[in-house]
C-alpha cells in the first residue's frame, strides 16, 4: 500500500528525513516512533504531499508521490497532531464542509459515520467546545469521510487521557480490520506495542524496523537490572561512564541499568557499592521498547 | 466548483458566527467616516487674526469687513508688525494682517499697493486653507465697494487693477475639505477592511492548522484561493458602496451621473488590488499578528504619502517613488478626478491600469509565496 525508497527532506542543508525506505502492506497498523524532532511529522507530511520531498521515490496506494498527487489525495486521510478543524463551526458543519470538499455529498453516509464514532449527540456543538477525545473523533470522521484506503495519523493520542486513548485505539483496530492501512506516529511506547510493525526514527534516519516484540528483543547479549533504594547521585554519572553499561535510566529512587557482555552482574555491583550505604540486591528486569529506543538514540548520538 | 462553493460557504459561516467582527465591518467605517467628516474638518473657522491698520481708511475697513464677514477670521487689533509676529508665536493668533499707511492713497493712484498676510506655518493644512481663503477674498469686494463709493462721491477714482495677487482656486472653489478629503477617506476605510479581512484569512488557517487539512484534500491551490477570497471581495465591494452612500447622504459628496460607470470600474480595480494585497500579506505572514502589522505598515504610508493629505508634488524626490508604489495613490487620483473634477476617462486610464497591474502582480506574488510555503 505504501512503498517508499530513500525519501529525503532537507531543511537548511540538514537532512530532516534521511533516506527513509519502507514497505507497508494493506491493513497494517504501522507505527513510526522517535523522539521529538526526529522527523516523524516531516515524514508523514511528505507522504500526505503537504510538503515536497527533496529526493527519493514513493508510491502511495499505487500512485506516484511526485506525479499523481491528486489521486493520492483522494485515497488518503490525514489527521494532524493539531486539531485542524474550524472551532467556530459546529460538528456537523465541519463534517459537511469536508464532505463537499471531497465531493461526497451523502447525508446517509454522514449520519452513519457520526453514529459509528458516537458524536451524533454533539453534532450541533461548536467543534471548539468539544473535549479532547471528541475532537479526535471528529477529526477522524472528517478524515474518513471519503473512505480513504490509507489513514495517516500524526500523534493521534497526544494529550489524551488513557481511557480515551484506548477507545481511540479500538477504533483504529476496527479500521485496520476493515482493510484500511494505518500509518501512525507516536511517543507512547504502550501504543507502539499495539502496532503490527514499528520503525524507529532518530535524527531523520531509520534506526530499526520490525515487529514490536522482535524490536524489543533486538538488544542481544544485554541484560537489565533494577535497583531500588537510596543512593548517592554521583553513582548515575559514574555508571553512565562505565564500560559495558548500555543504559542508565533513573526514575525517582529506581534505577534501571542495562549492561552488555563486557561486564556481569557482580562487576556492576562492585561499581555501585561505594555509593550505597546498605547491603543491596540487583533485580533482573525486562527490557522494554522504551529502553531499546533510548539505547538506539544514544548510539546515534555518540 | 463544489469545492469552491464549500470553501466560500464555510468562510461566510465563520464570519457570520463572529458577530463582533460583522459589527466592526460596518460600524467602524461608519464611525470613522463621521469622525473624519465632522471632527477633522480642515476648513478654518473663527481663526484668530491680529491686525495692524495704519491706513484707517474706507478701503482698509472694507478689507477687514470682508475678512470678518464669512466667519473664517476673528480680527483684533494690535500695535505694530512685531506685535503680529509675537501674537502668532504665542499662539494667541494663527494669522495676521498688516495694512500700511498709504494703502488707500496708492490704491486710488492705481499703484497696486500690497497688504501683508501672516500665517502660522506650523500647521501646514491650516496654512493652505488660509492662503486659499485670503486670496479668495479677492479684490471684487474692494472694487465693488469702490463702485459703490463712486456713486456717492464724484472724487473717487475707480481702481481697475487688483491690489493683491489673486490665486484662483479651481474645482473646489470653497476649498471644502470634506470634498477634498472624504472621497480619499472612503479608500482608507476600504483598505483597512480589505487588508485586515484578506490579510488574516489564510494565515489564520496556517495558525489554526486547518490549512494542512485542506492541503491534504484534493482541493487545488486556485480553488482554495478563489473560494477563500470571493467572500471578502464581495464584502469589500459592498462596503465600498456602503461608505460612499453614507458620504453622499451625510456629507454631500458629489456623485455626478458621469461618475457612475467610472466609480464602478474603480471599485472593481481598487477592491481587487486591496484584496490581492491582503492575500499576499496572508501568504507572507506566519501569524495573524504579523499580518496585522504588515497591514498597518501599508495603511499608514498610504494615508501620508498618497497625496490624500499632502500633495505628492511637494514631496522630496526620494519619497515620490514610494508614493507611486502605493495603490492608494492611484485611488486618490481617480476618485478626486471622477467625483470632483469630472475628469475624462482617458486622463485617468493610466491610474486604472496601475491598479489593475497591482492586482495582477499581487496575485502572482501570492501564488509564488504559496508554492514556497508548501515546499
Amino acid at each position: 500500500m505504501i512503498n517508499i525508497t530513500k525519501l529525503t527532506k532537507i531543511y537548511n542543508s540538514k537532512k530532516v528525513v534521511n533516506e527513509l525506505t519502507l514497505e507497508i502492506p494493506k491493513g497494517e497498523i504501522f507505527g513510526l516512533l522517535g523522539p521529538n524532532g526526529a522527523g516523524k511529522s516531516t515524514a508523514i507530511r511528505m507522504l500526505c504531499s503537504i510538503i515536497k520531498p527533496d529526493a527519493g521515490e514513493a508510491r502511495i496506494a499505487g500512485f506516484d508521490l511526485f506525479k499523481q498527487q491528486k489521486e493520492i489525495k483522494k485515497n488518503i486521510g490525514y489527521m494532524s497532531q493539531n486539531f485542524g478543524l474550524y472551532a467556530k463551526l459546529s460538528v456537523i458543519e465541519n463534517i459537511r464542509f469536508y464532505a463537499t470538499l471531497y465531493g461526497v455529498n451523502d447525508e446517509k453516509k454522514i449520519k452513519k459515520l457520526i453514529k459509528t464514532y458516537q458524536i451524533d449527540q454533539y453534532k450541533d456543538y461548536k467543534a471548539g467546545e468539544l473535549s479532547g477525545g471528541y475532537k479526535r473523533r471528529l477529526s477522524l470522521v472528517c478524515a474518513l469521510i471519503h473512505d480513504p484506503k490509507i489513514l495517516f495519523l500524526d500523534e493521534p493520542t497526544a494529550g489524551i487521557d488513557p481511557v480515551t486513548r484506548k477507545e481511540l485505539w479500538d477504533l483504529f483496530f476496527q479500521l485496520s480490520a476493515e482493510g484500511k492501512t494505518l500509518f501512525v506516529t507516536t511517543h507512547y511506547m504502550e501504543e507502539a506495542q499495539r502496532c503490527n510493525r514499528v520503525a524507529f526514527l532518530n535524527h531523520g534516519k531509520m534506526v530499526t524496523i520490525g515487529d514490536p516484540k522482535r524490536v524489543k528483543n533486538s538488544l542481544t547479549d544485554t541484560t537489565a537490572y533494577t535497583y531500588e533504594g537510596d543512593f548517592d547521585l554521583k553513582m548515575i554519572s559514574l555508571l553512565k561512564a562505565s564500560k559495558g553499561v548500555v543504559l542508565v535510566n533513573q526514575f525517582g529512587d529506581i534505577v534501571k541499568i542495562l549492561i552488555d557482555k563486557q561486564i556481569d552482574k557482580i562487576e556492576l555491583q562492585k561499581i555501585m557499592k561505594p555509593f550505597i550505604k546498605e547491603e543491596f540486591v540487583l533485580k533482573s528486569a525486562e527490557i522494554n521498547l522504551e529502553d531499546v529506543f533510548i539505547v538506539m538514540t544514544q548510539k546515534k548520538r555518540s | 466548483m463544489n469545492a469552491i462553493k464549500a470553501i466560500f460557504k464555510k468562510e461566510l459561516l465563520q464570519l457570520w458566527y463572529d458577530k463582533r467582527l460583522v459589527a466592526f465591518l460596518f460600524f467602524m467605517p461608519l464611525l470613522l467616516l463621521v469622525l473624519f467628516g465632522y471632527a477633522l474638518k480642515l476648513e478654518p473657522e473663527n481663526v484668530k487674526m491680529a491686525y495692524v491698520d495704519k491706513d484707517h481708511s474706507f478701503f482698509s475697513n472694507l478689507i477687514k469687513t470682508s475678512l470678518w464677514s464669512d466667519g473664517y477670521f476673528q480680527l483684533y487689533e494690535v500695535e505694530d508688525k512685531n506685535d503680529i509676529i509675537e501674537e502668532i508665536r504665542s499662539g494667541r493668533a494663527k494669522a495676521g494682517l498688516l495694512i500700511e499707511k498709504d494703502f488707500s492713497k496708492l490704491l486710488t493712484d492705481n499703484a497696486q499697493p500690497e497688504i501683508d498676510f501672516f500665517v502660522d506655518g506650523t500647521m501646514p493644512s491650516l496654512t493652505t486653507a488660509m492662503k486659499n481663503r485670503s486670496s479668495a477674498m479677492n479684490d471684487d469686494d474692494v472694487t465693488n465697494g469702490m463702485y459703490f463709493l463712486d456713486e456717492d462721491s464724484e472724487n473717487v477714482i475707480i481702481a481697475p487693477e487688483p491690489f493683491i495677487k489673486t490665486t484662483q482656486v479651481l474645482f473646489n472653489p470653497d476649498s471644502k475639505e470634506t470634498w477634498f478629503f472624504l472621497p480619499g477617506v472612503i479608500g482608507v476605510l476600504l483598505m483597512q477592511v480589505a487588508l485586515i479581512l484578506a490579510g488574516t484569512a489564510i494565515v489564520r488557517e496556517k495558525e489554526k492548522f486547518t490549512l494542512e487539512q485542506i492541503i491534504v484534500s484534493p482541493v487545488t491551490k486556485s480553488q482554495f484561493i478563489i473560494g477563500k477570497m470571493t467572500p471578502y471581495l464581495l464584502i469589500s465591494f459592498f462596503e465600498f458602496y456602503f461608505i460612499l452612500t453614507i458620504g453622499w447622504l451625510i456629507f454631500d459628496i458629489p456623485l455626478p451621473s458621469s461618475a457612475h460607470l467610472y466609480l464602478f470600474l474603480l471599485s472593481l480595480v481598487y477592491v481587487g488590488s486591496m484584496i490581492s494585497l491582503g492575500l499576499l500579506i496572508s501568504m507572507i505572514s506566519q501569524t495573524q499578528q504579523q499580518a496585522m502589522f504588515l497591514a498597518i505598515f501599508i495603511i499608514i504610508p498610504s494615508i501620508l504619502l498618497s497625496g490624500l493629505i499632502f500633495p505628492i508634488e511637494a514631496m522630496s524626490d526620494f519619497i515620490k517613488p514610494i508614493a507611486y508604489l502605493l495603490p492608494f495613490t492611484y485611488f486618490v487620483e481617480i476618485i478626486r478626478g471622477v467625483l470632483i473634477k469630472e475628469t475624462l476617462f482617458a486622463d485617468l486610464a493610466l491610474d486604472y491600469a496601475a491598479l489593475f497591474g497591482f492586482t495582477i502582480v499581487f496575485i502572482i506574488l501570492s501564488i509564488t509565496q504559496f508554492k514556497k510555503y508548501l515546499s
